[in-house]
C-alpha cells in the first residue's frame, strides 16, 4: 500500500479552482520532486496535504497510512507523521523555538500515548537533532523565525523536521532564498533524515536543489494536473529547455 | 452616601465632557456601601509571594501607612506621608503637590482630603540596592472610600526600583482615588512597575504624576491582571534635555470589568525619547480603553517619540476604544503612532498547528506571546519571572485572587474565583 495516494484532488481558493484533478502515488523509501511554473498549484497541493483551512476540496481524496485525512485537523494530520517545511516561515514572536518546539514534541508524543519528555531529555534531543542543520544555540533561543535570515528560517524548517521525525514531509521551495552554502546545508540536513519508512516531497524550481537531493520521480505541475512524470533526468531536462515544451507536448495531444 | 462618594461622583458627568476623563464612569463602583477609612487594621502579615525578592517592603493599608520616619543607612528617608508631613513640613513642602503643574478636580480632591500615603527620598548619588516595594493593601472587611497619596523624590545621579501593587484582600467593595507623585533628579534612573490585583467590586483610579529633571530616565510597567474598575492616569514631564521615558501597559480582563489607560508625556526640551507600548487582552464583556498622548513642544527638536496600543478582543462584547494621539511643534522630530485591534494571527496558528500542537494550546502559545513584549520590559528579574507566571495562570484560568495574588495573606476570602478562561469556542 503507497504511503500516500491523492485521486483526483481538487480544491480552490474562494471561487477559483487551483488544483483540477491531481493523482499522485507515494511509497514510503522515496522521494518526489514537483516542479511546474508559478502559480499552477505547488503550494496548493502542499497546503491541502498539510490541512490548511485556506482551501477547499471540492473533489477527490487523500489517502495517508490508508486513511482518508481531508477530515482531519491540521494538528492531528501532524501527529500522524505529515510535516509541511513552508515556503514562507511565519514569525511568531515572543514564542522561543525551544518552548515551540517543546510543546509540538509533547503534545506529538500525547497523542500517540506517550509520556512527555522531561526537560534534561529534550535538552538532549534539541543538542542532537541542532547538528543536523548546524543551528547555533544562540538562534534555538530567539522567537521563532522573528528577524532570521532567509538561511535561517528554512535551517530552522528542517531542523524542526528532524526534531519531530514525520514519515511525510512536504517541503515547499525550500531552496528560495539560500546561498550556497545554506542550500548545501538545507539539503544534507534533508538527506540525513531519509529513512527507508519515510518519504519527501519536494517542491521546487531548481534543479540545482535536486543536485543534493535526489529524487526517485519528477512531477511536472501544470495547470493544476500532474502532466508530466519521470526519472530524476527529468530535471535536468527541464532546467535545459524550460516548461514550453510540455505545453506545446500537451497542446499537440489535445 | 458618604459625601465625599458624592463629590467624586458628581464631579464625573462634567468631566466626561472633557477628553482627557472621556468614558469614565466609575458610577457603578460608588456605592452607598462605602466609607471613609476609620484606621482599620487586621492581624494578617502582608507577606510577598515573589520568590528572590528581597525588598523593602512598605505597606500602606486601608488608606493608612504605619511607618513611622526612618532615615536608613544609606540616608533613604521614608514613612508615613502624614507624619513626615509633621515632623518635617518645610523639608516636604519643597516637592509636594509640583509634579502636578496642570490641576484636575479628582486630583484635587486628593490633595484636599488624603488620609495618608508613603513618602520615600532617595538623596543624591545613591544607588538603591534592594528594591522599595509600596503595597497599597485594602482589607477592611467592609466597604471603603480611599485616597492614597505617596510622594517618591529620587535625588540626582540616583538609582532606585520601585514596586507598587495594588491589592484587595478581601471582596468587599472598595473605590481607591491614589495619587503618586515621583520627582526624579538629575540623571537619576527610576524603574517604576506597578501591579494591579484588586476584586470585581472596586475601582481604582491611579495617578501617577512624574516630573523628570534633565537627563533622567524612567522605565514604567503597569500589569493589570484583575478589578472593577482601573484607571491608570499617568502623566509624564520631561523638563529638561536628555531624558528617556519608557512607559508600558498590559491589561487583561474579563466578565464586566473596566480597564483605562490614560498617559500624557509632554516633551518640552530637546533631545529627548518616550517609546510607550500598551498591549490587552479583553475577554466576555469587559471594555478598555487606551487614551495616548504625546505633546512635543516647540523647541522640543530631536525628539523621538513611538506610542503603540495592540489590542486583542476574545469575545464580539468585548470593546476597545483606542486613541494613540500624537500633538507636535517643530519638525525636527522622529515620532510614530499606532493601534490595532484584532483577533489571533490566522497564518500563525496554522503554522503551530501544523507542528502538531492543538488549536487551544496554539492560541494560549499566542496569547502569551502577545503579553510577553511588555513584560519583557521589566528589567528587574525577580518581578519579572512572576509576572511572567501569573499572566501564564492568568490565561489558563489558574490565577484565583487569593492564592495567587502578589502579596499573599493567606487567608482565604469567601468570594467568587476569578477565572480567565480561554474557551477557543469565542474565538
Amino acid at each position: 500500500m503507497a504511503l500516500l495516494s491523492i485521486r483526483n484532488l481538487h480544491a480552490s481558493i474562494g471561487e477559483r479552482e487551483i488544483l483540477k484533478g491531481v493523482n499522485l502515488e507515494i511509497n514510503a523509501g522515496e522521494v518526489h520532486s514537483i516542479m511546474g511554473p508559478n502559480g499552477n498549484g505547488k503550494s496548493t497541493l502542499a497546503g491541502v496535504i498539510a490541512g490548511n483551512s485556506k482551501y477547499t476540496v471540492t473533489e477527490g481524496e487523500v489517502i495517508y497510512k490508508g486513511k482518508n485525512i481531508l477530515d482531519m485537523p491540521v494538528d492531528v494530520r501532524a501527529c500522524e507523521g505529515i510535516f509541511l517545511g513552508f515556503q514562507y516561515p511565519v514569525e511568531i514572536p515572543g514564542v522561543s523555538i525551544t518552548n515551540f518546539m517543546r510543546t509540538a514534541v509533547n503534545e506529538q508524543r500525547k497523542y500517540r500515548g506517550l509520556d512527555p519528555l522531561s526537560g534534561s531529555e529534550f535538552l538532549k534531543l534539541m543538542e542532537e537533532k541542532k547538528k543536523v542543520v548546524e543551528m547555533t544555540t544562540k538562534l534555538a533561543n530567539r522567537s521563532v523565525n522573528e528577524g532570521f535570515s532567509g538561511g535561517e528560517k528554512k535551517k530552522n524548517e528542517i531542523f524542526q523536521m528532524a526534531m519531530l521525525d514525520p514519515t511525510l514531509a512536504i517541503l515547499d521551495e525550500t531552496d528560495s532564498g539560500l546561498d550556497i552554502d545554506a542550500l548545501r546545508i538545507v539539503a544534507s540536513g534533508v538527506n540525513k533524515l531519509r529513512r527507508p519508512d519515510n518519504a519527501t516531497v519536494v517542491i521546487t524550481h531548481y534543479q540545482r536543489l535536486l543536485d543534493y537531493i535526489v529524487p526517485d520521480f519528477v512531477h511536472v505541475l501544470y495547470e493544476g494536473r500532474i502532466v508530466k512524470t519521470g526519472p530524476k533526468e527529468l530535471a535536468l531536462e527541464l532546467e535545459q529547455k524550460g516548461y514550453e515544451w510540455i505545453k506545446e507536448e500537451l497542446e499537440s495531444g489535445k | 452616601m458618604e459625601k465625599i462618594v458624592k463629590d467624586f461622583r458628581d464631579l464625573q458627568p462634567r468631566l466626561r465632557k472633557n477628553e482627557v476623563w472621556r468614558n469614565v464612569d466609575f458610577s457603578a463602583l460608588l456605592t452607598d456601601e462605602l466609607r471613609l477609612p476609620q484606621g482599620e487594621r487586621q492581624t494578617a502579615e502582608y507577606r510577598c509571594n515573589i520568590p528572590n525578592l528581597d525588598a523593602l517592603r512598605l505597606v500602606v493599608e486601608n488608606g493608612l501607612c504605619h511607618e513611622g520616619l526612618t532615615v536608613d543607612s544609606q540616608g533613604i528617608v521614608y514613612g508615613s506621608l502624614r507624619d513626615i508631613s509633621g515632623k518635617r513640613a518645610d523639608f516636604v513642602r519643597q516637592y509636594f503637590g509640583l509634579c502636578t503643574p496642570q490641576q484636575n478636580p479628582y486630583l484635587q480632591l486628593n490633595t484636599e482630603n488624603y488620609t495618608d500615603g508613603l513618602f520615600i527620598y532617595v538623596p543624591d548619588g545613591v544607588q538603591v540596592e534592594r528594591p522599595v516595594q509600596l503595597q497599597s493593601v485594602v482589607n477592611a472587611g467592609h466597604g471603603l472610600f480611599l485616597q492614597v497619596r505617596n510622594l517618591v523624590v529620587v535625588g540626582r545621579n540616583s538609582r532606585v526600583t520601585l514596586i507598587h501593587c495594588d491589592d484587595s484582600y478581601d471582596n468587599a467593595p472598595a473605590f481607591a482615588n491614589n495619587v503618586t507623585e515621583m520627582h526624579v533628579g538629575r540623571d537619576a534612573y527610576v524603574q517604576y512597575y506597578k501591579m494591579q490585583n484588586l476584586n470585581n467590586q472596586t475601582g481604582l483610579l491611579n495617578h501617577t504624576y512624574a516630573l523628570m529633571d534633565t537627563g533622567s530616565a524612567l522605565r514604567s510597567v503597569a500589569v493589570t491582571l484583575n478589578g472593577g474598575h482601573i484607571r491608570n492616569h499617568t502623566e509624564i514631564r520631561m523638563m529638561g534635555e536628555h531624558c528617556d521615558v519608557q512607559a508600558h501597559g498590559l491589561f487583561l480582563n474579563d466578565q464586566e470589568q473596566q480597564v483605562d489607560n490614560y498617559i500624557f508625556v509632554d516633551h518640552a526640551y530637546p533631545n529627548c525619547h518616550s517609546r510607550e507600548l500598551f498591549k490587552g487582552i479583553l475577554d466576555d464583556s469587559a471594555r478598555g480603553t487606551f487614551n495616548g498622548h504625546v505633546l512635543v513642544r516647540d523647541g522640543a527638536v530631536k525628539t523621538e517619540a513611538y506610542q503603540s496600543n495592540n489590542n486583542i478582543l476574545l469575545t464580539d462584547k468585548a470593546i476597545i476604544n483606542t486613541k494613540p494621539f500624537l500633538e507636535i511643534y517643530n519638525d525636527d522630530v522622529k515620532c510614530s503612532h499606532g493601534s490595532t485591534i484584532g483577533q489571533l494571527d490566522e497564518q500563525a496558528l496554522f503554522y503551530i498547528r501544523s507542528r502538531g500542537v492543538s488549536e487551544r494550546t496554539a492560541q494560549t502559545l499566542l496569547l502569551y506571546a502577545f503579553c510577553d513584549e511588555v513584560l519583557q520590559q521589566i528589567e528587574f528579574e525577580p518581578l519579572r519571572d512572576t509576572l511572567v507566571d501569573m499572566v501564564k495562570k492568568r490565561l489558563h484560568g489558574e490565577l484565583t485572587l487569593c492564592a495567587d495574588c502578589a502579596l499573599h495573606c493567606g487567608t482565604p476570602c469567601n468570594g467568587p474565583e476569578v477565572n480567565f478562561y480561554i474557551d477557543p469556542a469565542k474565538l
